[in-house]
């Protein structure tokens, strides 16, 4: 295993595009919650709403490099045939996918944890400092938002692995994991009945992980925000099981 | 030219538990209803280059995916070493492999490529410099190999199969699209690794490339192995005790030959192909009966023949005409 991850880590750090990536991923977020947080109003009594959620806004687009770069890590080696070089070298089919597991794990949480702390960073600078209101990673809630983010990134890096593992094609894995992301907000907005619209929230794997960045009117959310980034990491558990079972019978 | 078998061999491979590399028993595949492969078994031995020819289609890459652990089968066995491709714990340490030289990441550079590999075999760097030496690539190494020509990427495919010093190497057609320097550096290259004591597997579709370079041959069709010998045997099987004779009094040679007992064939306009009668009676028979004639030599088949004999029933798709343009 210590081998395999070697070979894998050695794999991510010599091209180019997973640093380009995650750098989006940084860019996007930072961008993202900057223009959210610049244009609320804010009155001297607050913002008017959840003010870290807002900040850490930016993973909406900020999470979608990250998938784009867990995609490729498997797809990328299937369209070359680079595959079965690297199962010839690991010919244990579990050690080696746990190894890319675990290699996209560490490349999502660095690059997570600089674009999340990038946008808390934003959104203090650019919200009106309301003195005991004002955005802090050491008020409890706060710092679970911040640290469920980085786990969310990281769930929807290893939801993308799985897919990707499973599916075998870049541009057709990026079509679905992108569309399971976001396609699920959209028809949930479409929908007029409450009781759908909330299971919907409820089951999609980004707006029930996002649950994780509310900190505020906690009881009103569809789920709780930790049983929420769990529905995501059921998600991430189900591809990645599939991906691997698939991975272990299939020929190369 | 070819040398016998039992003189390469070298002398710390005699016992017979340790003498095949490679044992493939009875591998049998289906997709869906094609057959891939349909029983097919042979060994690769150390000190030699074993040729593995045969049609496209026959199986010859679907074996290598197999042996590699790669490909699944629905029935038999293939072995490194005595062992399950799958169970070796430094793979390329065993077996170093080449099936698809475009198989790389177009944007990592040779040395990196070979890095990754290296590291997941627990092998240091230096190791990769050596390789790439070895194959000629010290100039290009730290080039992006998407940039690299087929030429080029056969040799780094070469490199990566010699990383781990594995007593094992085994080719899917090396030969493809390389220049002649190339295919000449290549042949060299089979020649020598085989001197070292190294079991060497090459597949090809044409003879003419591994012709002068294999000691051994598994042609293979279809699915299994029609034949698995040495190159001289293969040949003297082919050429009989054959006569070709060359004669402008082609009718009036086979009636006196045939008299004497001989099986006669014209194989050409002037030419006649004699079986059963030694070359010094045939040439006392038709000096007697006065029929001229102008050459009188062994037959000697070649391996292009024996190949096209061989597989003349398990081409999948043949042109009608090929036979014709192969002459």
């Amino acid at each position: 295993m210590r081998l395999a991850l070697h070979a894998e880590w050695t794999k991510m750090r010599t091209v180019a595009s997973p640093l380009w990536l995650l750098l989006g991923t940084v860019a996007a977020t930072v961008a993202l919650s900057a223009v959210a947080t610049s244009v609320v109003n804010c009155t001297a009594r607050g913002c008017g709403g959840d003010t870290t959620k807002l900040s850490l806004m930016g993973v909406y687009l900020g999470q979608a490099p990250v998938a784009i770069l867990a995609v490729l890590v498997i797809s990328g080696e299937y369209s070359s045939g680079m595959i079965r070089t690297t199962l010839t070298a690991m010919p244990r089919r579990a050690t080696a996918f746990a190894a890319k597991a675990i290699t996209l794990t560490g490349v999502v949480a660095v690059g997570g944890t600089v674009a999340v702390l990038g946008a808390v960073l934003a959104g203090r600078l650019i919200l009106p400092d309301l003195g005991d209101q004002a955005l802090s990673l050491a008020d409890g809630p706060t710092l679970r938002a911040v640290f469920g983010t980085v786990l969310y990134l990281i769930l929807i890096g290893l939801l993308s692995l799985g897919i990707a593992t499973a599916v075998r094609d870049s541009a057709t894995s990026i079509g679905i994991v992108l569309g399971l992301l976001y396609i699920f907000p959209i028809i949930s907005g479409t929908i007029s009945d409450p009781d759908w619209q909330r299971l919907l929230q409820q089951i999609a794997p980004m707006s029930a992980g996002l649950a994780i960045q509310a900190t505020t009117d906690l009881h009103s959310l569809p789920l709780s925000p930790w049983a929420g980034l769990g529905v995501t990491a059921g998600w991430a558990t189900a591809a990645l099981l599939a991906g691997g079972l698939l991975l272990r019978v299939r020929d190369t | 030219m070819y040398k016998n078998q039992h003189e390469t061999t070298p002398n710390r491979k005699l016992t017979p538990m340790s003498a095949a590399e490679i044992v493939v028993a009875g591998l049998r595949k289906r997709y869906g209803a094609t057959r891939a492969l349909d029983g097919m078994s042979f060994t690769v031995r150390p000190g030699l280059v074993t040729g593995f020819l045969g049609p496209n289609g026959a199986g010859k890459s679907t074996t290598m995916r197999v042996i590699l652990g790669l490909d699944a089968v629905d029935a038999g066995t293939a072995l490194i070493e005595g062992k399950p491709y799958h169970s070796l714990r430094h793979p390329l340490n065993h077996v170093g492999s080449l099936l698809d030289a475009a198989a790389l990441h177009p944007s990592r550079s040779a040395r990196d490529h070979l890095l990754w590999l290296a590291h997941s075999q627990g092998l240091a760097a230096r190791r990769v410099n050596q390789v790439i030496e070895q194959v000629g690539l010290t100039s290009a190494a730290r080039r992006k190999a998407g940039g690299y020509s087929l030429g080029m990427r056969q040799r780094l495919g070469i490199a990566a199969a010699l990383l781990g010093d594995p007593p094992i190497i085994m080719l899917d057609e090396p030969f493809n699209g390389m220049d002649p320097d190339g295919i000449i550096w290549m042949r060299g290259f089979l020649r020598s690794l085989a001197a070292q004591g190294r079991a060497v597997l090459v597949s090809s579709h044409l003879m003419s490339e591994v012709q002068d370079t294999a000691d051994h041959l598994v042609v293979v069709g279809r699915g299994k192995a029609i034949a698995d010998a040495g190159v001289a045997d293969l040949i003297a099987a082919a050429s009989g005790n054959r006569v070709a004779l060359r004669t402008t009094a082609g009718t009036h040679a086979m009636r006196v030959l045939g008299h004497a007992g001989a099986a006669v064939a014209a194989t050409g306009r002037d030419t006649i192909t004699v079986s059963g009668l030694p070359a010094d009676r045939i040439v006392t028979l038709l000096n007697q009966s006065a029929v001229p004639f102008s050459e009188v030599s062994a037959h000697r088949a070649t391996l292009e023949d024996v190949y096209l004999e061989l597989t003349r029933d398990a081409v999948e798709f043949r042109a009608a005409t090929q036979s014709e343009v192969s002459r």
